[in-house]
Parts: C-alpha cells; structure tokens; sequence
C-alpha cells in the first residue's frame, strides 16, 4: 500500500513535467557531434529514465518535428533538429493553432487586420512624420 | 410584479449604448473597470432570475423535491405566461451554466497548455520562440511570462520592441485576463452581453497601449508597433466579417495613440462631451443593474413568502 503510494507520488510530478523531459533529452542529443542511439541518450541522462521512455519521448519529438531519425541496422539513430526554444515554438504553435478561441484567453498583440483596415492602417502610419526616426 | 421578472433578462440590451459611449469617451482603464462590473453584475441578476424562473417552472412538475406552495396560484400569478416561461427556463438555465463551466474550463486548459508548451525553458520573464509566425503574448501563471516570436521582433526597431514589452508587460502587471474572463463568462451567460465583451478586448489593449506609451515616453513608438505588428500578423484569419467596413480594432488603437492623451482624472466633469457620456453611461448602468436587481430580489421574496416554514 505504502509502496504504491509513493510511486504514485513518484510519477506524479514525472507526468506533469513531460515537456522538461522532452527537453532534457533533447539537450543531450544536441551535446552529440552526430546521430545517436537510444542507448546513447539513455546513459547520457544518467540512466534514471527507462529504455522505453527515452524511446517514447524521441519518437514524441520526431512527430513534432524536433529530431530526425534514420534507420541504422534493426534501430535507429536520432539527431537533434530544432533546439529547446525551437521544441517551444513547435508545442506552442500547436497550442495556439488548436485553440479557436484563444483570442478570448490571451491578449494578444494585435489581431488580424480585414483589406479595408489594411489601408487605414497604412495610410495612418504614412501620416506619422517620425516614421523611420529613433 | 408582470413582466418585471424579464427585466434581467433583456436589460443588458441597454449596455450597448454605453458600451459605445464608455469606449469613445472613457480613459481605457475607467471603461474597462466600468464595462466589466456592469457586464458582471448583468449577468448575475440575469442568470438569478434565470434560476428563479426554473424554479416556478420545476415547482409545476409532477413528483419535484420543491415546496408545494411554490407552484401556488399566487406565485404563478407573479411570473407572467408562467406555464411556458417556467419551463423554458429550465433547458436555458442549464445551456447557460454549461456554456459558463465550458468557457471557464478552456480559459485554464489554454493557459495550462501554453505554459506546458514553455516547460524545459530557463525561467525567464520573456521568452523568445524561433518562429517565422509573429506573434506576441501574455501568459499569465505562477510566473507571468511575455511570449514572443523571433518573427515579430524582426519586424521591430529597438524602441518599437520596447514598447511591445511594456505593452504586454502592462497587461499581465494589471491581470487583464481577469477582466477578459469576466466579460466572457457573462457573455455566455446572456448573449445581449456579448457586445461589452467586444468593447472590453478592446479597452484592455488600450489601456496597455497607454500604459506603454507612457512607461517608454512616446505614444508614436507605441503606434508604430502595433501598426507594424498588426500590418505582418494580416496573414492570419480574420474573425471579423471582412465586408464590414468599419474599422478593426488595430487602425483605431494606432489613431488613438497618434491623438492626444486621453484624460485620466476619474470622473471628467459633466459639462463635457466625455462627461456626458461618462455619466450617462453610469446612471443607464445603474438603472439598469438596479432594476435588474429588484426583480430578481422580487421574485426572490415572493417564493419566500410561499415557502411554509
């Protein structure tokens, strides 16, 4: 009972930090000069993490575009795309792209301009006689 | 008492005139203070009355847990058509609170996710994202963070990206998604709110252009960033009807940073145009609230009276 209670406290805070785990391994696979195994980037966090993990976690950040991998022999061999802020970029993007309404949660800058406001808007800054000044 | 119990309901018709007003007329920050209590209070008298309604309606239904006297004759004479305004009530109050706990649900899931989508990332207060999509947010959370692409700074000169920091930094520094959950909240609670939740985007982006414009010392840097953002985001879908020829909120935020100030005192005087609207605005909300507020405190007491204790 007590066991199993503290698994479940063990996972707990493992599931919700998946994103630092993504970038954790990522790191490592950016340390490397070329393609790695799994093998590799396993002993490279320090073993801690599953084979399997480290295997879900690289094809996680395959479907998202952060690694590219090759068939080497039976396995394959994972070499890092994108960096951490680029994996950011790629999970944000889609957290916005699946959000109709996100315009409602978070202010944005600006939002989209129609033809017509277009043409007011440029005819507004033309108007400004800084432009192009400090 | 007649068709008093309707009031609520339809009286947020009234907040769109003031809307208006307050937005034209107000400083950005008294408008949002002021569109945002009046949508609140609005929808709670609103959604009460809703609630008051369903229950003469439920008290009318065979085998209900509520008090006999409930659906006495007396009561029923209170709620005008009671038969049929009763039990409408009851799939509306439910549509109403479901749509309210959706809204509320995807307010923290977009606001957990983006933070998710951050994890990893040194715990600074700006983040920088690779991305040939210019955008920039606030993300409100534990830290509040300003998120912004590669692409929207690129398009930028130094001051100009100060003023798109001080602009965002003013939205997080003043909880601005408070205020935008409230008015979204209330929308979904009775759809005649839904033009003070348009009004209320909007004065929160100027009250943080404002804000801008004074923290860096020129309201034609703020202007020139927010039209230059806007003029490069143009690629995204527009949510508004595009052949609506009025202007979008963009062009009217970089005209209003290229006129004058406007004035902060709190309560303009009467004798001017802004003050006019400023007070008008205030007595028609009041009226409104309170009239809002007496039938729903109305049929409150009403009911109580038919209770036997």
């Amino acid at each position: 009972m007590t066991k199993a209670k503290r698994e479940d406290h063990d996972t707990h805070p493992r599931r919700r930090g998946q994103g630092e785990l993504e970038a954790q391994v990522l790191a490592a696979l950016r340390q490397a000069p070329g393609a790695r195994t799994a093998g590799w980037v396993q002993e490279r966090l320090g073993g801690d993490l599953a084979y399997t993990t480290v295997i879900t976690i690289l094809t996680r950040l395959h479907v998202k575009g952060a690694v590219s991998r090759e068939r080497v022999g039976r396995s394959f061999e994972w070499t890092a795309v994108a960096d951490e802020a680029g994996l950011a970029a790629l999970r944000m993007r889609k957290v916005l792209d699946g959000e109709a309404d996100r315009g409602a949660v978070l202010a944005s800058f600006v939002t989209a301009l129609s033809p017509h406001d277009e043409r007011l808007l440029r005819d507004l800054l033309a108007q400004d006689p800084t432009e192009g000044e400090d | 008492m007649g068709v008093f119990v309707f009031l609520p309901l339809v009286l947020p018709l009234t907040a769109w005139p003031v809307a208006r007003l307050a937005e034209h007329h107000l400083h950005p920050r008294m408008a949002t203070w002021l569109l945002t209590g009046v949508s609140g209070v609005l929808a709670m008298c609103s959604t009460l009355s809703l609630a008051l309604l369903m229950v003469v309606g439920t008290a009318q239904l065979p085998g209900n847990p509520l008090p006999d006297g409930w659906s006495d004759p007396e009561v029923r004479e209170a709620v005008p058509y009671d038969e049929i305004a009763g039990k409408l009530a009851i799939p509306t109050l439910i549509l109403v609170l479901a749509s309210c706990a959706r809204a509320a649900w995807r307010h923290h899931r977009v606001r957990r996710r983006a933070g998710r989508a951050l994890e990893g990332l040194p715990a600074t207060s700006v983040v920088v994202l690779p991305d040939a999509n210019p955008y920039a947010y606030a993300l409100p959370g534990r830290k509040d963070r300003v998120v912004v692409t590669t692409a929207m700074l690129a398009t930028l000169t130094g001051p100009e990206r100060r003023a798109l920091f001080a602009h965002e930094r003013a939205h997080l520094t003043a909880r601005h998604h408070r205020f935008l959950l409230t008015v979204q909240l209330a929308a979904r609670a009775n759809p005649f709110l839904r033009p003070l939740r348009t009004a209320v985007t909007y004065t929160t982006e100027r009250w943080a252009d404002e804000e801008a414009a004074t923290r860096i010392g020129s309201r034609r840097t703020v202007a020139r960033a927010v039209g230059k953002a806007a003029l490069i985001s143009r690629g995204a879908p527009a949510v508004t009807l595009a052949g609506f020829a009025s202007a979008g909120p963009a062009p009217r935020r970089v005209a209003a940073l290229l006129g004058p100030a406007p004035a902060a005192r709190l309560w303009p005087s009467l004798f001017t145009s802004a003050g006019l609207a400023a007070w008008g605005a205030a007595a028609g909300t009041t009226i409104s609230a309170l009239s809002s507020a007496n039938s729903a405190v109305t049929l409150f007491l009403i009911l109580k009276a038919a209770t036997p204790l």
